[in-house]
């Protein structure tokens, strides 16, 4: 395999977890709930997979600890924020502040050792099999495929084409409305974000049984911050998403190539470049639109952000 | 005219208007709360909690071992960035803007300033000034493009803040142990010192005069907020953009000069913070002070009063956790703990706008949700 296509199989590889936080973050939003604390509940997800892998169950079994960990999580905030109706931006920070010190703190013991549960990978017949192109497309786990391909369509499929996405629609447009018209706005807001937090576990428990194997402090490296931007990135909809995640993950290992072929570019300035690409994609969709081009529309879920209340209705 | 009947019940009714007093009294309710479920669940993990205090304590007292309050004035220390960043946050408040990239503008702040004061040799007085203002120049700069999207382009100021955070703080890492590192000192992952450094207060250890530049900075920010036609205007389109417009403010300029006064003001802090504290520009030159600052303007809902004393509180907090971690608490839980408390405060916030209702409910006319 030749530099280019290890690159492309990384950048796939690293674009998981975005594509699954990110998605896990779309929902959230979709439903009107801003959940900042992607950052923690990326580390929740990822001690949760790492302990329980290190309790000896397979990887599949830690995946879904991770997930369920970070769900736990999610079902807290989610709480303090639809039920007790505390502030969003405040209450998300303060998941982050827990999340990254608890599972820091857990993660302790782990510091270097490798995580021993891990996929296998699928090779998918005959297309794993043309040179290049195969191993770097076709030979991944199957958490791979499920997020590239399966979610998006999901979610895509969810929102946009059953009645109980539609729902979900309204009450992130105008939970007033969606309340009016029978909806249970408190169970829809509840259960969107305790879902999209578990998704974000599952992109921590991605991270540790398939990309790094090993926990590190402060395991997320702000990609949670990066899932946040991508999905203002793809205006909310599952399917630039995808294209965002991996245009995350196609920056990421540039900096390897980089690193690889003797560039010449400080890694340091290198290690920007996610960061600086995401805030360029958000920048000139906006910046065209201002100046007449015309683009599919890319305004937030009118009530993001915003508690409600039906007293005020 | 005909009430009608509702059975007799217990419920939350919101409040009209809540009181600066029993705001304030809530929130350190749950503050304590918060704090004292935090402590309970070290207690319960086998940590000798009184232990913990008096270490605290005795890092925080006037008569301890090294002989006056050092302990305080590292809290003082401590407070001055977090106080600044709080203030430059505060101000965006004003207009509902969430500038969460004060900390990559203190860095930029403190690199602008640094660059000024490893290259120039003048003579004190001067050469801080000059600092001062490459420091107010580089956290403004930092913040520019942001500002500039939000005003024009109305891009959301939250996560383009944010993003740009991480490039401040790698780019500051990348010239502080590549092109300005200090070639003499050898150990040292960071430029070389700089030519002045803010005085210390008279008769202390290490406490700067730093200290009482965000004290001044709240006074300034109260009156101009208070009673200035500029800081009304801004006040006007933070409660009503469109109602602002129509009344002739130019919102999008409006907004482009908060944004820029606040980086300007992140960007200052960071100059203080080298000349006063570290004097050298490092990759970790900031203990995530923006952050902090960020969390104490929203707690203190954009009130330079509140802010003062919360500023000040949570700087006390995190040194307390200095000195938990000196006693063998790791930083990590100090963390959590952190956010604990501010989930306290958040729901203490919450709670604050609700009273306990008995008795008969009436029909009555929905209540205006107080600002937040």
């Amino acid at each position: 395999m030749n530099a280019l296509f290890g690159a492309l199989r990384t950048a796939i590889d690293a674009g998981v977890i975005i594509v699954l936080a990110g998605m896990g973050e779309l929902l959230t939003e979709r439903v009107g709930v801003l959940n900042l604390g992607q950052e923690g509940l990326i580390g929740i997800g990822a001690i949760a997979a790492v302990i329980s892998a290190d309790l000896g169950a397979g990887p599949w079994v830690a995946f879904l600890v991770g997930m369920v960990a970070a769900g736990v999580f999610g079902l807290l905030f989610a709480t303090s924020v639809v039920v007790v109706r505390t502030n969003q931006i405040l209450t998300g920070l303060a998941v982050v502040l827990v999340g990254v010190g608890l599972s820091n703190q857990l993660g302790n013991g782990f510091q270097g050792s490798p995580v021993t549960s891990r996929f296998t990978s699928f090779r998918i017949p005959i297309l794993a099999d043309i040179p290049q192109v195969g191993p770097a497309l076709f030979d991944h786990t199957v958490i791979v495929y499920l997020s590239y391909i399966i979610l998006p369509i999901a979610v895509w499929f969810l929102l946009f084409r059953t009645r109980h996405g539609m729902n979900l629609r309204a009450v992130g447009e105008n939970p007033a409305a969606a309340d009016a018209a029978g909806i249970n706005v408190t169970g829809m807001r509840l259960l969107y974000t305790t879902v999209g937090a578990a998704l974000s576990g599952a992109g921590g428990a991605f991270l540790m049984l398939v990309l790094t194997r090993s926990w590190s402090v402060n395991v997320a490296r702000s990609r949670g911050w990066v899932a946040l931007a991508v999905v203002i990135f793809a205006a909310w909809r599952p399917s630039l998403l995808v294209f965002g995640a991996f245009l995350f993950g196609a920056m990421s290992s540039l900096r390897f190539i980089a690193q690889q072929q003797n560039w010449g570019i400080p890694s340091a300035l290198l290690s920007t470049l996610p960061y600086v690409v995401t805030l360029v994609l958000i920048l000139v969709p906006a910046a065209l639109s201002r100046f007449g081009f015309k683009g599919r529309s890319s305004v937030a879920p009118g009530s993001l952000a915003q508690p409600y209340f039906r007293e005020e209705r | 005219m005909s009430t009608i009947e509702t059975p007799r019940r217990i419920h939350l009714e919101r409040r009209l208007h809540i009181g600066p007093r029993r705001s304030a009294l809530v929130r350190v309710a749950g503050l304590l709360v918060a704090l004292g479920v935090a402590l309970l669940a070290l207690a319960v993990t086998g940590r000798d909690v009184p232990a913990l205090g008096v270490e605290v304590w005795d890092f925080l007292s006037i008569g301890d071992s090294i002989g006056d309050s050092f302990g305080l004035q590292s809290t003082g220390n401590l407070a001055t960035p977090i106080l600044m960043d709080a203030i430059a946050v505060a101000i965006g408040l004003r207009m509902r803007l969430w500038n969460i990239g004060v900390e990559g503008q203190f860095y930029m702040g403190a690199l602008a300033a640094t660059g000024i004061g490893i290259h120039l040799d003048l003579a004190d007085p001067l050469l801080l000034v000059l600092m001062a203002l490459a420091g107010a120049a580089g956290g403004a700069l930092w913040i520019l493009v942001p500002a500039i999207a939000r005003a024009y382009w109305n891009v959301n100021e939250i996560i383009s803040t944010l993003l740009l955070n991480f490039v401040a703080i790698a780019v500051v890492n990348w010239l502080s142990i590549g092109p300005w590192r200090d070639a003499a000192a050898e150990v040292v992952q960071a430029t070389p010192q700089v030519n002045a450094r803010l005085p210390l207060v008279p008769g202390s250890l290490i406490l700067h005069i730093g200290f009482f530049l965000p004290l001044i900075l709240a006074a300034v920010c109260f009156v101009v907020f208070r009673s200035t036609r500029w800081g009304f205007e801004v006040d006007m389109v933070g409660g009503n953009p469109r109602a602002a417009a129509f009344a002739g403010i130019n919102v999008p300029r409006r907004i482009l000069t908060v944004m820029l006064i606040s980086g300007a003001i992140a960007g200052i802090s960071g100059m203080v913070h080298l000349t006063g504290v570290t004097f050298r520009l490092q990759g970790t030159i900031s203990n995530s002070y923006g952050f902090s600052g960020f969390i104490v303007a929203a707690l203190a809902g954009a009130s330079f009063v509140a802010l003062v004393a919360g500023g000040l509180f949570i700087a006390l907090l995190l040194s307390s956790g200095i000195a938990l971690q000196g006693a063998g608490l790791s930083v990590y839980i100090v963390l959590a703990i952190y956010g604990v408390v501010l989930i306290g405060i958040a729901v203490g916030e919450m709670a604050s706008r609700y009273r306990l209702v008995t008795g008969r409910g009436e029909t009555r006319s929905p209540g205006k949700r107080a600002p937040p």
